[in-house]
């Protein structure tokens, strides 16, 4: 072999090799970009959902009222137009297992709910956005999909003791808290198994204050004496006296590779 | 190489053969044991959602299939036997290595409590709220931590229909609630006692609830069943097809 013959060899395999790691390294942009489009999508999904069931507690506490809207694909309907109305975009089209699951797991704790939403003797039927949320958690975490998504805060403002943040979760709120940003970690765990996590910050609403908030934001006092107000909330736990400025804790993902690929 | 393409060919047909072979050459016997809303047994069984959803991933599987109705207290004496093939729904103890279970669980269940309707405690995490309640608890079964670590006063419910007493004994004060593993059960709307308690649910705490399999079945049978359950599981959800349904 002559020398331009081995120089044209070594061309060849070099041009081969760089296209070869520019078309890895596309790959992983696109998946990566992928994944976290995915997870955004999840995000804002459940945040959705949240507050629609915030919206809905008219319907959801009424008497003699119809309930349609809450159940069934009326509800995911319903959880779509808010979507829609909050990040002004369509909602995600239905294109992963994992979008999915999520959807049919809120419809199916809806139907858990429809004797109480149904029962006209109770009057606060105690489904608001938080428990809703954990309702949700609860549900998808039977389903063995490798997909988790809590609405968590820091360890010591849990009220329910199940929902306390992971060490990972605690770990992002300490970053974050006082400048808060989405947290995106490709290289976690899940289960054991190597997942991706994100952990988005949720600005404190007005409507989380009624039960957190000072006793002034409680709508059990509303029309009484201010010597006649009470710290306990309507769900019966004691307010935290938080204010809009505070942090608002955040929605925590997780989701196994092995259910991306 | 042709050879080689042919053993495949002739692999892959008689696999499809064998599995189409157990199917349609099989007659099981499905037991059903009473679990309202899901099966309801004093009903018109069929008329159940339970029933509608197996009948149909079944028949899509061409097995032939004899559908009995069971007592709770005979239902797994009948399983370990081979009197009948399979059993739902059904939460498989621990100590049960006679029987086996398929891979995916049917649904999940989760427990709470039943409270006279104007005492109703509706987030059952606020544990603060049982101090000092007095709550059945049916003697032996096994409670949520949030309960045993709380201030209530666990009372256990003794006797042959302990729901009943549950109710009765709410209905009349002396108790405040009463534990209930499933309280769906008994606080669906179907049921007459949906007037006169109201549950809820210690989220989190779920019990697994599956179909159970006689080990006298073969294991090709059984791995045909598994593998028609789970693709039909993936396809639609039992849990989500109960609360699509009409």
């Amino acid at each position: 072999m002559t020398l331009s013959n081995i120089k044209k060899v070594a061309l060849k395999v070099f041009c081969i090799l760089s296209a070869s790691i520019y078309l890895i390294s596309f790959n992983v942009h696109a998946n990566d970009a992928h994944m976290k489009s995915l997870i955004n999508d999840i995000t804002k999904m459940y945040m959705s959902s949240m507050v629609y069931v915030f919206k809905s507690q008219q319907i959801i506490n009424g008497k003699n009222i119809d309930k349609k809207e809450l159940l069934g694909k009326r509800f995911i309907d319903n959880i779509k137009q808010t979507y829609l109305a909050k990040y002004k975009e369509e909602f995600p089209k239905e294109d992963h297992f994992a979008k999915t699951v999520l959807l049919q797991a809120m419809v199916e704790v809806m139907d858990d709910n429809k004797a109480l939403l149904y029962d006209d003797e109770i009057g606060f039927k105690g489904i608001i956005p938080a428990t809703f949320a954990f309702q949700l958690s609860a549900k998808l975490s039977t389903k063995g999909v490798g997909l988790k998504i809590k609405f968590t805060r820091t360890a010591g403002q849990i009220r329910n003791k199940l929902n306390r943040p992971d060490s990972w979760e605690s770990s992002v709120m300490k970053k974050i808290q006082n400048t808060p940003q989405i947290y995106y970690d490709e290289n976690a765990l899940l289960n054991g198994k190597p997942a991706i996590r994100q952990f988005t910050p949720l600005p404190m609403a007005h409507y989380c204050l009624a039960c957190h908030g000072v006793p002034d934001n409680n709508p059990l006092n509303a029309g009484k004496k201010r010597s006649e107000w009470s710290n306990i909330d309507i769900t019966g736990f004691e307010m935290e006296n938080w204010t809009i400025d505070d942090f608002g804790g955040g929605v925590s993902i997780s989701i196994e590779k092995s259910v991306l690929e | 190489m042709v050879f080689a393409k042919k053993v495949k060919k002739i692999y892959c047909l008689s696999v499809l053969s064998l599995f189409s072979f157990v199917s349609l050459s099989q007659t099981l016997t499905v037991g059903f044991i009473d679990f309202p809303p899901h099966i309801a047994l004093h009903e018109e069984y069929k008329d159940s959602p339970l029933y509608q959803y197996i009948n149909k991933v079944f028949l899509q599987a061409n097995f032939k299939v004899v559908y009995v109705k069971l007592p709770r207290e005979r239902a797994f004496t009948e399983l370990i036997k081979g009197r009948v093939d399979v059993l739902m729904p059904t939460s498989i103890p621990s100590n049960h290595e006679t029987v086996r279970k398929l891979s995916v669980p049917l649904f999940h269940t989760v427990p709470g409590l039943c409270f006279k309707k104007e005492n109703y405690i509706p987030i059952l995490s606020a544990t603060h709220r049982f101090e000092k309640l007095n709550i059945g608890v049916p003697a032996g079964s096994q409670v949520v931590a949030a309960l045993t670590g709380s201030q209530a006063n666990l009372i256990p419910l003794k006797g042959e229909d302990v729901t009943s007493r549950g109710v009765e004994l709410t209905q009349r004060g002396r108790l405040d609630a009463f534990y209930h593993p499933s309280p769906v059960k008994v606080y669906h709307q179907e049921n007459p006692l949906y007037k006169e308690v109201a549950c809820s649910y210690f989220h989190g705490y779920s019990t697994p609830i599956y179909i159970a399999i006689t080990n006298t079945m073969s294991k090709e049978t059984f791995t045909a069943i598994n593998k028609i359950f789970q693709k039909a599981m993936l396809e639609e959800p039992y849990e989500y097809y109960f609360a699509m349904r009409k």
